[in-house]
């Protein structure tokens, strides 16, 4: 059986596939560039180059590849705490909450004021968001009621903003923002965005040693208890590095949809399901994931990164889902 | 009611309640000993033993060598006390081997005793396969192989017999008897009367109560069991089935 033995190829692999991307979303655009002047651009040599390499395109590059990650690895915890290949890094209210903080900066006009008004409002809104949860679910270690509380604050702050979005059917330009905002993209990322995303590498590298742990929890938690895991710190841990990771991305992307849920899916297939090679797999392919995504998102012109992810995602994932069956 | 089968006691459960489904109930067992867990459905035989481990926040005390189990380290107690579900779900596709291995966990999983708890539940052949494709029984018999690679000297086994064939259910209780003889402490709840009649003693739930414990002969008597369980005993010929 494949899904048990990995292959040892596929985290280079799929390394190598991301360090091609890198180079590529950054030679790649508007302003091609040969690898000739990209060596001069890097270097300095290029004034031209430089400026587009280092104020346009490597702030992109990277806030992609931080999204990327934070995304993939958010899902692939929540994957583990619910037991549930279907979950996803949004399952508790975090994007949703992003998503309400930022249309209501966008609607109230908070954004203009600075580039950092829009991020700060979506993370407050994650945080929120998933505290209400946690309050409204109470007795913390019953799953059910936490993924129960989720679906219904979803919902809520769904509403929220969808109400946000037709009251300002009038004002087109706002309108506008806001959609342009939920489909989620990574236009205009400044090195301001890459700082503001800059503790998801730290939220990233603070999952791997809790991979052992997700194995044992993602067969049952008492059985994991029974065996030595501190479930209850376990799960602290898992809320806590999720909630920052899907915050930090929603807040510098907007909504990007499927790859929490598609990522670690796809890995867990190719890989099997142990955590401690998942969760390598997962930040990398993750990054490659958006990274190509918004590649295409660039290459084609007026699709939003949000559509693209959804639009690949979907296919590939059924795709992968019959060939294995 | 305190019941004990020897002197030295190694799991004492003192007026152990569980909300609604188990009250006051004490129970001493002593290293060695084989013992099973009897009741009709719904008695709180699964409750007890999720107590007994550790798991449910349980009024009363639960000891484990004289110490209170739940102030012992998470860790620690996952060396000293294992516990097998009654249902085997698993989610993801984890190699038989790699869960039989979790075993180790808190051993710092140094893999020591897996592949010989593999064999001993014949699952050597279906090490790679992922546990998610296995059939009802040969999950059980993971879970089982697993509990027994902790090398915990409290094995609470919730119904490991159910899902089994005749062969490897008879194969759980010789190896539950070797464990016991070898020191551990063994408290599997089980339906088989015949089985329980076997083991060196029995407690019996009844609605969330301890009905009686002590050595099979003095316990499962007729009128207990008419009690108990509803059922006429009618002893005769009949089929004996062991190992070979």
């Amino acid at each position: 059986m494949s899904t048990t033995r990995a292959s040892p190829w596929i985290l280079p692999l799929a390394c190598a596939l991301l360090a091609g991307l890198v180079v590529a979303s950054i030679a790649i655009g508007d302003f091609p560039l040969s690898p000739a002047r990209l060596w001069a651009g890097l270097t300095n040599e290029d004034a031209l180059a430089a400026t587009v390499i280092y104020q346009i395109r490597l702030p992109r590059v990277i806030v992609a590849v931080l999204v990327g990650a934070a995304l993939s690895g958010g899902g692939l915890v929540m994957q583990a705490y619910f037991r549930n290949g279907l979950a996803s890094p949004g399952l508790l209210g975090v994007s949703s909450g992003g998503s309400a903080g930022a249309v209501i900066a966008i609607a109230a006009g908070w954004a203009t004021a600075s580039l950092s008004v829009l991020p700060i409002a979506a993370v407050i809104g994650a945080l929120l968001a998933t505290g209400a949860v946690l309050v409204l679910a109470r007795h913390g270690a019953s799953t059910e009621r936490l993924l129960l509380a989720g679906v219904a604050l979803n919902a809520l702050l769904g509403a929220v903003t969808s109400y946000v979005l037709s009251s300002y059917t009038l004002s087109y330009e706002r309108n506008a923002q806001i959609l342009f905002w939920l489909l989620g993209g990574l236009e205009d990322r400044t090195w301001e965005h890459v700082f503001m995303a800059l503790p998801i590498v730290s939220a990233a590298a603070l999952l791997w040693p809790l991979g052992r742990r997700m194995d044992l929890l993602s067969l049952g938690a008492d059985e994991a208890q029974s065996l030595g895991v501190d479930v209850r710190r376990l799960r602290g841990w898992m809320l806590a590095l999720t909630t920052v990771l899907t915050a930090l991305a929603t807040a510098v992307a907007g909504t990007v949809g499927f790859v929490g849920l598609i990522v670690p899916h796809v890995f867990r297939l190719l890989a099997g399901p142990e955590h401690r090679r998942l969760v390598p797999l997962c930040l990398v392919g993750g990054a490659a994931f958006v990274l190509a995504c918004d590649l295409l998102a660039r290459s084609v012109g007026g699709v939003r990164l949000g559509v693209i992810t959804s639009l690949i995602g979907g296919p590939f994932f059924l795709w992968l889902l019959r060939r294995r069956a | 009611m305190v019941a004990s089968p020897t002197s030295l006691n190694a799991l004492e459960l003192q007026r152990v309640s569980v909300a609604q489904r188990l009250r006051d109930v004490s129970l001493n067992l002593s290293h060695g000993c084989l013992a099973g867990l009897i009741g009709p459905n719904g008695s709180g035989k699964s409750t007890l033993l999720q107590a007994a481990a550790g798991l449910l926040p349980a009024e009363g005390e639960v000891r484990w060598a004289g110490r209170p189990m739940l102030k012992i380290p998470v860790m620690e107690r996952g060396r000293m006390a294992t516990w097998v579900p009654q249902e085997a779900r698993f989610e993801f596709g984890f190699s038989v081997r790699s869960v039989v291995a979790q075993g180790r966990f808190a051993h710092g999983d140094d893999e020591r005793g897996v592949d010989a708890a593999l064999e001993r539940f014949d699952l050597a052949g279906l090490a790679q396969r992922p546990v998610n494709q296995l059939s009802g029984g040969e999950r059980h018999r993971v879970l089982l192989a697993r509990a027994v690679a902790t090398e915990a000297p409290l094995q609470l086994w919730d119904e490991p017999l159910a899902q089994l064939d005749p062969r490897h259910a008879l194969d759980v209780v010789a190896l539950g008897r070797e464990l016991a003889s070898s020191g551990k402490t063994v408290l599997l709840s089980l339906h088989d009367l015949r089985v329980a009649h076997g083991l060196d003693f029995v407690v019996v739930l009844a609605g969330g109560q301890l009905r009686a414990a002590g050595k099979p002969i003095d316990v499962l008597t007729p009128s207990l069991l008419r009690d108990v369980f509803g059922v006429q005993l009618r002893t005769g010929p009949g089929m004996i089935l062991e190992l070979p």
